[in-house]
């Protein structure tokens, strides 16, 4: 192996903490989307109301059984077709969100059923109606047992963001791209770009067992 | 219209081909102490759940205080509830369960301040107080503030009976309440359901203790597949059943 090529790694420093600065903010507003989106469509899809039930079944089938990466350029180019002239920015969020919520519904749907029946039953025997039950009951005790598997979830939604560089948005993943091209140190760059990964995704994780120990 | 607190006519319930409850008539008039009696899968949970409505009967209606639990009748046809009125109605059955099902989530104080806050709309302050002299009957003060977790099967259900009382129901259901219970936790539990029967609340108990049954009830149902087969006063049950499945029955769970 020839010698790794130090130089080029503090080259690109600045221009890496750009991007990954966006990588930051763009996935931050999709977690924050995907997880409203998710939690809310996890409830409808243990209420009663049987059309919502059904749209949200359809599209987490949609959502499990294609490529993200269709999906982003889905979203890319339907957005405007149908009226939203978004930036690449907020296309990238969009497509993310959309992603993400429905595996995070499934997350949700998952732990609301994961609950014993008799709490259920027991709380409508007090009178309490189905979504009663599912809010006050049912979500605070599944909290725990969901929050694992959505930290994987968001986790994963990171790690996607790489991919809103083929919708020209100068995220983290980009913004090595751009310097390979100027300085053709492939091997260099890309390892950085792992290790920056590795850092935000470290900094989540972290943040995610804090509030899973408050929770507990 | 009748008296009755309760009235069943003619309710079944399916799972599948199989009838679960067969046409089943029953009246209960306030005050009265139904213990029900029979053997495993008769149908006893099944029909207090068809009652309450936690489960949907097949066929057959259920009024209680003269008010159909299905629905309402429009132009002769029954014009079924949605979920929240089938909720507003069930607020005046109470039920006890046999796994107690207390909110884990939840201190004892708050397991009976819920329904009162979330239900009935009463302020955080005055449901906390509610709740406070619900557990007192149920001598539970000294918990109030543990989580189901740090209580014992008995104190779980003396708990589970203030949560249910707290909802001030005109009825209670009680499935088996010291089936899951260590012996020596069955007595303070039946203890509470005996000082509620005292205070005069209608209710119907499934249960296995028999000499519990005798003392407390003022009318005993013994159901067997599906259908009640005796009902009748505590005492002759007791002593000159009529059905030979009743008699079986009592010489086998007065030998255990
Ligand atoms: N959800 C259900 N699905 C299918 N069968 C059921 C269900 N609930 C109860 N059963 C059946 O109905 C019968 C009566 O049950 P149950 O009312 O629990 O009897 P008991 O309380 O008298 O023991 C049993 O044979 C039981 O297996
Ligand atoms: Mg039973």
């Amino acid at each position: 192996m020839r010698g790794f090529d130090w130089a080029v790694i503090w080259y690109a420093v600045p221009y890496m903490l750009q991007g990954a600065l966006v990588t930051i903010e763009i996935s931050l507003c999709a977690m924050v989307v995907a997880t409203l989106v998710g939690v809310v469509f996890g409830l409808i899809s243990v209420s009663d109301f049987k059309p919502a039930r059904a749209a949200i079944r359809a599209y987490v089938y949609f959502v499990r059984g294609t490529p993200t990466l269709v999906q982003v350029f889905l979203v890319y180019f339907a957005l405007p077709r149908i009226g939203f002239e978004l930036s690449a920015f907020w296309s990238g969020v969009v497509a993310l969100a959309f992603n993400s919520a429905g595996f995070i519904s499934e997350i949700v749907r998952g732990g609301l059923q994961s609950i014993d029946v008799g709490q259920t039953e027991a709380a409508l025997a007090i009178g309490m109606t189905n979504r009663q039950s599912t809010m006050f009951i049912l979500l605070p005790q599944s909290l725990r047992r969901i929050t694992p598997p959505l930290t994987n979830e968001l986790i994963s939604l990171v790690k996607s963001s790489s991919l809103l560089s083929v919708i020209s948005i100068a995220e983290l993943t980009r913004s090595a791209q751009v310097i390979i091209a100027q300085t053709f140190t492939p091997f260099e760059l890309y390892a950085a770009l792992a290790v920056y990964y590795l850092v935000i995704i470290s900094a989540l994780s972290w943040l995610s067992e804090y509030i899973e120990k408050r929770l507990a | 219209m009748t008296e009755s607190l309760l009235q069943v006519s003619g309710l079944s319930k399916f799972f599948g081909e199989v009838p679960v409850l067969d046409r089943i008539d029953l009246s209960v008039q306030p005050g009265e102490i139904v213990m029900i009696v029979g053997p495993s899968g008769a149908g006893k949970s099944t029909l207090l759940r068809c009652i309450n409505r936690i489960e949907h009967p097949s066929e057959g209606t259920v009024l209680i205080e003269n008010v159909n639990m299905a629905g309402e009748m429009r132009n002769g046809k029954l014009v079924p509830d949605s979920s929240v009125t089938t909720a507003r109605k069930r607020r005046r059955v109470g039920m006890v369960f046999q796994r107690f099902n207390l909110f884990g989530h939840l201190s004892a104080v708050d397991n009976v301040a819920i329904g009162l806050k979330r239900v009935l709309g009463v302020k955080s302050a005055e449901a906390k107080a509610r709740a406070d002299k619900e557990l007192a009957r149920v001598r539970m003060s000294p918990h109030a503030a543990k989580r189901p977790s740090q209580l014992s099967g008995g104190q779980q259900q003396r708990v589970a009976i203030a949560r249910a009382m707290a909802m001030q129901p005109t009825l209670m259901l009680f499935d088996e309440p010291t089936s899951a219970l260590d012996p020596e936790l069955v007595g303070e539990v039946l203890e509470v359901i005996r000082s509620l029967a005292q205070d005069g609340m209608t209710m119907l108990v499934v249960t296995h203790e028999m000499q519990f049954a005798r003392d407390v009830g003022t009318r005993i149902l013994f159901m067997d597949a599906g259908r009640i087969v005796e009902d009748t006063s505590p005492e002759t049950f007791f002593t000159n059943p009529s059905h030979s499945r009743a008699r079986e029955f009592l010489q086998r769970s007065l030998r255990a």
